[in-house]
């Protein structure tokens, strides 16, 4: 079972080292073994939840004493769950790449990629220690930057993935800093030798820094306000990556990794800045949805929306109970299942999206499309499967997890609870704005009128999706709180009836002339944008003019020319002592042998 | 470790006109001793202490001796050392005039280099760094490029002498204050061990130590010299000169200053801890403003500096263990930077990053070459730097530096990505402009040399503990000398056990 355990992480390591010496020369055989591996991995992963209760195993990487930092495996039944979604979901997404990246000349590095980044993610998802987390989540971060800006030719996307790599690398930063507190506060890394002696006196103010900075990683990776801004940019990847990035894997690292290390975070101060962190981050991304237009943007804006669900619940924690199956405490447990169900049909959203940006030509504007109805009725019905299950339509499986998420807010605070509803409510909205434009009325562009079905290849990878898009809610179902079933029943049927009569037959959006300045607001996402863009200009930027014209004129200039100086005035100087005068030198002849026999007789 | 030495000899009696056997006797013996050290670093025994010795006796009044040998600090080193030899040799193919004089000194530096770190006798420790320096200086300014090289060749050489001359006044101190009559290194440790320099000694001592070899190393605020020289130099002079020759300041505070003077090194290694944080800082801003790659990857290579510097200055066993590692990753890393730029720089004679663009795509080889070497530059796991770089920020969190630790960790992870991934960004992604567009990819030699060289980087970083496990023991040798203290009580719980 270890040496399963094992080839679960490494076979798609293999294959991108293979892909990688030699195997790109031939596309079939790159797409082979990558898709090879990762169902591969899927399998396996399917073993282990049929076999394995739990299972830890570890090699050592290195150990310098005082230090030790291994590559551990830990399963059990946190990570079997996430296993399945990772490798479940990045199988039908390499299979559906297939036809996507068909006659895309790199092909073969494609799939490279997408096995290397599948690696890194199966890491975190396996990581024991804190020390192996924080390597795949650089990992992550850079496959990620390889796959967003794998049409490095382009410069949107080129500085999609700058932009994605940085932010990440800021979140980073305050990841490792709280991996250096919390391995100065206990000595260990070791997530299992952490929760044996989680229990020290006095040291909550530290440990709650320590939860803030570790969240930071979290802020990254799963784009929290205000660390989101890479999220929707980095669409500028092929749809089939930003589908498995920004909706099963990559940004659920986040989530994930607060659930693993939430032990050390519970009952700190931390706890509140992360609910209100995510809360925060659920309506602002919400807002910013209403206003886009790219069919790929609002998913993305939609996807930090859900992920400020997940991290709000997980901030506000909840009671313990074992009848929370995942994880044994309300929040996370809460926050896993969304983070499961919201995997599913997000990912299905994408490669709807995909195969309708295939169909059109690779047109993303919604406006552009209109009437795709009849024309594509496979990606029709499974579109809407995934928005009814997004917006939480009762008996699909985005029900019951948002259900999971009201109760525990509900419990634990009231504003924020207030504020999951109306997000409840401008999911909807934008959902059904979103599918009412694009799929009903009349087309409105060449390239929509023409829209054909998408190859099988493209389309079943969607209809295997489905299945679990409407029942993946069943295996963890609670009982349904009556205020609860009300408050979300209410808001679907309230963000529906209000979108239908907007954008019922309308040709452009009608929200900006009634809103002005706010919509323009949401549209321009509130210029988080242009506010790093200056914060980069003037202080990033005018720091490294400093530091460099310091260097050019300062440090160089002065130090060098000053002995360059001194070296010239003291070359001057032993000239005056050379006169070429054969009684001065024999006088200072005498004189230095007397000062050395003084020296040396004293 | 004195093949090339021989083989400078033979170049010099092959006429001039022969070029391609030049070239080939270089490759052949560099490659040779690659092989040989390869050999000698997987024969070494970890636990073995001093090993491979040879002594001949010189100067027996003065107790010079030629002492070659190597335990766990440096066999890694020589290792490294007679690869980047190696790839450095393969990557000269950009010397177009005078061939056998740039041959005879290259091979004079690549002996040099090695002998610097083989030498167990501090003496001929000093001579061969100075064999290799001056090799060093008469490239740049002969073989240079640009109409500044004769600015960058007097300004290094007025800034490595100078350096050199303090470590020398600070090494003929410690012969003289140790009241040593041998010049062997481990001698002269046991000397001191037994009776140490007197306190007020060690005070003037470490700092001359210090920054002499700091000034050989580029410590901030004297490292001005190293990007322009590194800007100006031939392919194959700034990948041996960064890669590993550089490491000579640093192998001797480890290796000489700490263990002679380990009070003065007390005091003065929390002045280098702020000094290593301005290098990572300082010089990672003035990387991200450069729009010359040679100067980014100079004021890179600068800047990492401080990661060693700072390894260093944590004084214990994972700060030095984590110092050497990423000293070995460095100069695989640092060689494979100018390789690249090198072989860009040939193409067409610029190294202007706004002017590129698009290259990944003209060059799939050399591109991708750069590609990870960037990424390794900026730290990322898998790669040798990383299992060193981030020992060291445990270490200096230990060791109670943790304002410098979290700075640094800022400069490391965001600073270090932010100028790495400009230049990925201009160089390699994004449109190809017309200036660009005849060049060509690496030819077959250069890409052997860049893929051995990332080779090594990722086999260490997948398995540091290859280097780690001698480097441990011989620094915690260091470390138990400085702070006795440490040992006792780990005796002391060991008995109580």
């Amino acid at each position: 079972m270890e040496l399963a355990a094992w080839l679960i992480l490494l076979l798609p390591l293999i294959s991108s080292g293979l892909i990688g010496i030699g195997a790109f020369r031939s596309k079939p055989v790159s797409a082979g073994f990558s898709i090879g591996a990762v169902t591969g991995s899927f399998l396996l992963s399917l073993v282990m939840v049929a076999n394995v209760e739990t299972l830890h195993t570890s090699v050592n990487w290195l150990a310098i004493e005082g230090l030790k930092f291994d590559i551990g495996l830990q399963i059990d039944t946190l990570s079997k769950l996430m296993l399945c979604v990772v490798t479940g979901i990045g199988s039908l997404i390499h299979i559906f790449s297939l036809g996507y990246m068909k006659d895309d000349r790199d092909f073969s590095r494609y799939f490279g990629f997408l096995s290397l980044f599948i690696f890194s993610m199966l890491g975190i998802v396996l990581a024991d220690n804190f020390v192996m987390m924080f390597i795949f989540w650089e990992l992550v971060g850079v496959s990620s930057y390889l796959l967003i800006g794998f049409w490095f030719e382009k410069p949107s996307a080129a500085d999609a993935a700058k932009k994605a790599f940085l932010t990440n690398r800021v979140g980073d930063f305050g990841f490792l800093i709280g991996i250096l507190m919390v391995w100065m506060l206990f000595q260990t890394v070791s997530f299992s030798e952490l929760q044996l002696n989680d229990q020290k006196e006095g040291a909550l103010i530290l440990s709650g820094l320590a939860g803030f900075l570790i969240f930071c990683g979290a802020m990254g990776k799963s784009a929290q306000a205000p660390l989101h801004v890479w999220l929707p940019d980095a669409m500028e990847g092929p749809t089939p990556v930003s589908a498995l990035i920004h909706a099963a894997t990559m940004v659920a690292a986040g989530v994930y990794m607060l659930c693993r290390v939430f032990f050390l975070i519970q009952g700190t101060w931390a706890m509140e800045v992360i609910a209100w962190i995510g809360g925060v981050t659920a309506l602002m991304a919400a807002l910013m949805a209403v206003q886009q237009d790219d069919i790929k943007r609002i998913l993305a804006y939609s996807t930090l929306s859900q992920l400020g669900y997940m991290v709000m619940v997980v901030g506000l924690g909840g009671d313990q109970d074992d009848h929370y199956l995942i994880t044994g405490v309300a929040g996370t447990d809460a926050a896993m299942f969304h983070l499961t169900t919201h995997a599913f049909f997000k990912a299905m959203l994408f490669l709807g999206a995909g195969s309708v940006i295939y169909a059109c030509h690779h047109e993303q504007d919604i406006w552009k499309m209109g009437g795709l109805r009849f024309r594509m009725p496979k990606t029709y019905w499974t579109f809407l499967i995934g928005t009814l299950a997004l917006c939480g339509v009762p008996l699909f499986s985005g029900f019951f997890s948002k259900e999971a998420i009201l109760v525990v807010a509900f419990k634990e605070s009231m504003p924020l609870f207030l504020i999951a509803v109306v997000v409840a409510v401008l999911t909807t909205f934008y959902m059904t704005r979103l599918f009412i434009v694009a799929f009903t009325g009349d087309a409105r562009s060449e390239h929509a009128m023409h829209a054909k079905e998408s190859p099988n290849v493209m389309t079943l990878p969607l209809l295997f999706l489905a299945v679990p898009s409407v029942f993946a809610g069943y295996f963890n179902m609670h009982e349904p709180d009556p205020i609860i079933l009300f408050a979300s029943v209410i808001a679907v049927v309230f963000g529906a009836l209000m979108a239908r009569a907007l954008y019922q037959n309308v040709d452009k959006d009608p929200l900006p002339a009634k809103l002005g300045i706010v919509a323009k607001a949401m549209n321009k996402r509130f210029w988080f944008d242009e506010l790093y863009q200056w914060l980069i200009e003037n202080v990033q930027e005018n720091l490294a003019r400093i530091a460099d014209i310091a260097d050019r004129w300062i440090i160089s200039g002065l130090l060098v020319r000053g002995v360059h100086g001194s070296t010239e005035l003291a070359g001057r100087l032993l000239r005056l002592a050379q006169t070429g005068n054969l009684q001065t030198y024999a006088f200072w002849f005498t004189a230095g042998l007397v000062a050395v026999l003084i020296f040396a007789l004293s | 470790m004195i093949l090339p030495l021989l083989a400078s000899l033979v170049i010099s009696f092959i006429p001039g006109s022969q070029v391609k056997a030049i070239r080939n006797v270089s490759l052949g013996v560099s490659g040779l001793s690659a092989i040989l050290s390869l050999v000698a670093f997987c024969t070494f025994q970890v636990d073995g202490g001093l090993q491979f010795e040879t002594k001949w006796v010189w100067v027996e009044s003065l107790g010079l001796n030629f002492h070659l040998g190597a335990d766990g600090i440096n066999i890694g080193i020589i290792f490294m050392g007679a690869v980047v030899s190696f790839a450095a040799v393969c990557c000269a193919d950009d010397i177009t005039y005078r061939f056998k004089e740039f041959y005879i000194l290259l091979n004079i530096m690549i002996g040099g280099v090695l002998g610097a770190f083989a030498s167990m006798d501090l003496f001929f420790f000093y001579f061969f760094h100075e064999l290799a320096l001056v090799p060093t200086f008469i490239m740049i300014g002969v073989w240079g490029r640009g109409q500044n090289r004769n600015y960058a060749a007097y300004k290094i050489t007025l800034y490595l002498s100078l350096g050199a001359l303090l470590a020398l006044i600070g090494l003929i101190g410690v012969y003289v204050q140790a009241g040593a009559d041998s010049f062997s290194i481990p001698d002269l440790i046991a000397k001191v061990k037994a009776q140490p320099i007197n306190e007020s000694a060690q005070q003037w001592i470490f700092p001359l130590l210090m920054f002499g070899f700091g000034i050989l190393v580029s410590l901030w605020p004297f490292h001005t010299w190293a990007p322009l020289g590194y800007g100006t130099a031939p392919t194959a002079t700034a990948m041996l000169h960064a890669g590993v020759l550089k490491k000579f300041g640093l192998y001797g505070l480890i290796r000489v200053a700490i263990p002679m003077a380990p009070i003065g090194a007390q005091f003065w290694l929390g002045i280098l801890a702020w000094l290593a944080l301005a290098n990572l800082l300082f010089c990672g801003l003035v990387a991200v403003r450069q729009r010359d790659l040679n100067l980014l990857i100079g004021n890179s290579s600068v800047a990492h500096m401080g990661f060693i510097f700072l390894g260093i200055a944590s004084l214990n066993i994972i700060g030095l263990t984590g110092a050497v590692l990423v000293m070995i990753a460095h100069g695989l890393l640092a060689a494979l930077a100018f390789g690249v730029s090198g072989h860009l720089y040939q193409q067409n004679g610029s190294l202007d990053m706004s002017q590129m663009g698009g290259l990944l795509r003209k060059m799939p080889l050399a591109g991708t070459a750069l590609l990870m070497a960037m990424m390794a530059g900026c730290g990322l796991p898998g790669f040798a730097n990383f299992a060193g770089e981030i020992t060291i920020f445990f270490a200096a969190w230990s060791a109670g530096f943790k304002v410098i630790t979290v700075i640094a960790a800022w400069s490391a992870l965001v600073v270090g990505g932010l100028y790495m991934l400009r230049a990925i960004r201009n160089i390699l992604h994004g449109a190809q402009p017309d200036v660009w567009k005849k060049t060509r990819d690496s030819s077959p030699l250069p890409t052997t040399a860049f893929g051995l060289l990332l080779a090594l980087l990722l086999v260490f970083g997948f398995a540091p503990g290859l280097l780690t496990k001698g480097i441990e023991l011989e620094v915690k040798k260091i470390v138990y000398l400085v702070k006795p203290e440490i040992n006792e009580a780990k005796q002391l719980s060991v008995v109580a056990k």
